[in-house]
């Protein structure tokens, strides 16, 4: 056991540093956080200032912008997995990998929580530079630390469904449209652009018990207002969400291992 | 003037008919493209419907309004990069030195090269754009011809932006991170109401980031029916053709053969 977490954590310690090594392409692409959080730095602005409120959906201008920048942080930290496990289903390298002394899946969960770990913190740090020029700091609280659990276990979330999306590549002819078709919806109905208060009512419910806001909102709420009454139930779902999304993804991963034939060569 | 003009009609019906012939090849997977980016898009319209539940109106524009910039911003993309999809490679083929394969040809280098790929996505794009506005704003027959005549004029000017920012790879070597995060601002401010933006921001629109030539006048132009907000949509469109043209040109004189040896179909 011990040895296995060594190893894992060997894997996800390796995927940073490759990820280190690339330091100026990742702080470059952060660069449309500049264009994104400005624009959402407006469109509040205009809000706050028509309805003439000093809050809406619980948070304040700078707060709103705060819980943006995380917001966005999270998604633009997301890594394209489910494209590597795809390629790795179409060029038959995923035979190569299982003759290794690992599991895959969590050969690729370690890799891509080391690489988000990275793209995540630049983005971050990125985003935190602009809010500040924007609208200044804003109280934060010590309890924000819970944030750091919630924030690991929606990268497992997270990874756990595009592993999904990937191994759909042993059934599927092309899976960048589910791919496509599920970032968009982590984007919209996991409260990016806005916080789950601001949804109407009747929605609200349903999107706390999809995986989403679980993703997205949760996480980045729990850094920006810190709730310990809402980090209980939060944990719950995501945990709850875990074991169903890794014993559904146990299921395909187990009939897809049936699809292989390997030819030699 | 007039001849080669229908000379060059001629030849963009046969690299349309032929990048068809070629994308249908894989049926299923240029189908489910088109498909996801519809829905895509539709996920960023269904944003701001959620957004004017709560709020319904922002400084005079309403879900209306957005609908129209969505459609038009779609519809003008996907027109411009399902007819000329070279564009989005200009960068890789002047970094790439592959320009010279294109120079071969008895036909004038630009508008040619421009044509020699589709984009399978644009379809989505430009599908959703009129299936928007046609079907959820439900123009009358003046107001349609209009759309239509102003969707041509943003694909005009999104071609132009495109040969504008591919060609800084003549000028800066490997450009395409910058071409993309360029291309990815304009199309962000294409999508949010003008009127969230003022002073240098507003000057930034309607240059270095044109995205007022699509949100800003033909807003205007499909409100009130205004010729002059026509004149100044046309003007600007075919301003920034012109500038991107002359760059092209000046750049193609710093151009490197790619020395490279390859096989065409």
């Amino acid at each position: 056991m011990i040895v296995a977490i060594r190893k894992y954590s060997w894997i996800g310690w390796t995927a940073i540093r490759s990820n280190l090594a690339y330091l100026g392409e990742v702080i470059s692409r952060a660069l449309f956080l500049v264009v994104i959080l400005f624009i959402f730095l407006q469109l509040w602005r205009v809000t706050f200032s028509e309805l003439e409120a000093t809050r809406l959906g619980g948070l304040t201008l700078p707060q709103m912008l705060w819980y943006l920048a995380l917001t966005e942080a999270i998604i633009l930290s997301a890594p394209r997995v489910s494209h590597e496990i795809d390629q790795d289903v179409r060029t038959g390298a995923l035979a190569i990998q299982l003759i290794r002394p690992l599991s895959y899946p969590l050969y690729r969960l370690w890799t891509t929580l080391g690489e988000r770990t990275v793209r995540f913190l630049i983005n971050l740090g990125v985003g935190v530079l602009i809010v500040l020029v924007l609208v200044g700091p804003i109280p934060l609280q010590p309890m924000l630390v819970l944030g750091i659990p919630v924030l690991a276990l929606a990268f497992v979330l997270d990874f756990l469904s595009y592993l999904l999306i990937g191994l759909a590549a042993f059934w599927l002819e092309e899976t960048s449209g589910i791919f496509l078709i599920y970032s968009r919806l982590t984007m919209i109905l996991g409260g990016m652009m806005m916080p789950l208060e601001l949804f109407p009512d009747a929605l609200q419910a349903v999107l706390r018990w999809l995986p989403f806001a679980n993703i997205v909102y949760g996480p980045a709420l729990m850094v920006i207002a810190p709730d310990l009454d809402a980090f209980g139930p939060l944990v719950m779902r995501q945990t709850i969400m875990i074991m169903v999304l890794s014993l559904f993804a146990a299921l395909v991963y187990r009939a897809a291992l049936k699809r292989i034939h390997a030819h030699g060569g | 003037m007039i001849a080669r003009l229908w000379n060059y009609l001629d030849l963009a019906v046969a690299y349309i008919r032929f990048n068809l012939k070629s994308q249908m090849e894989y049926r299923g997977a240029f189908i489910s493209q088109i498909a996801a980016m519809i829905l895509n898009d539709g996920v960023w319209v269904a944003f701001w419907v959620l957004y004017f539940t709560r709020f319904p109106v922002l400084r005079g524009w309403g879900v209306e309004d957005v609908m129209t910039i969505w459609a038009l911003t779609a519809s003008g993309f996907g027109l411009a990069h399902a007819l000329y999809g070279n564009v989005i490679f200009l960068p890789f083929l002047i970094i790439q030195g592959q320009l010279d394969a294109w120079m071969l040809y008895p036909r004038a280098l630009l508008p040619h090269m421009l044509l020699g790929k589709m984009n399978a996505t644009a379809w989505g794009d430009a599908l959703f754009g009129y299936g928007v506005y046609f079907l959820l704003v439900q123009p009358d027959l003046i107001h349609a011809l209009m759309f239509i005549c102003l969707t041509i004029s943003c694909a005009t000017l999104f071609i132009g932006f495109g040969i504008l920012a591919g060609s800084l790879a003549f000028f800066v070597g490997n450009a395409a991170n910058l071409t993309e995060q360029w291309r990815i601002s304009l199309i962000t401010f294409s999508t949010y109401p003008s009127i969230l933006f003022e002073g240098l921001v507003k000057i930034l629109l309607f240059t270095l980031i044109p995205a007022g030539f699509v949100t800003h006048f033909p807003i205007q132009v499909l409100r009130h029916l205004s010729l002059l907000d026509g004149i100044f949509t046309l003007g600007g469109t075919l301003g920034f053709l012109l500038l991107s043209i002359i760059v092209f040109h000046l750049g193609l004189r710093r151009y490197e053969s790619g020395n490279l040896t390859e096989m065409r179909g």
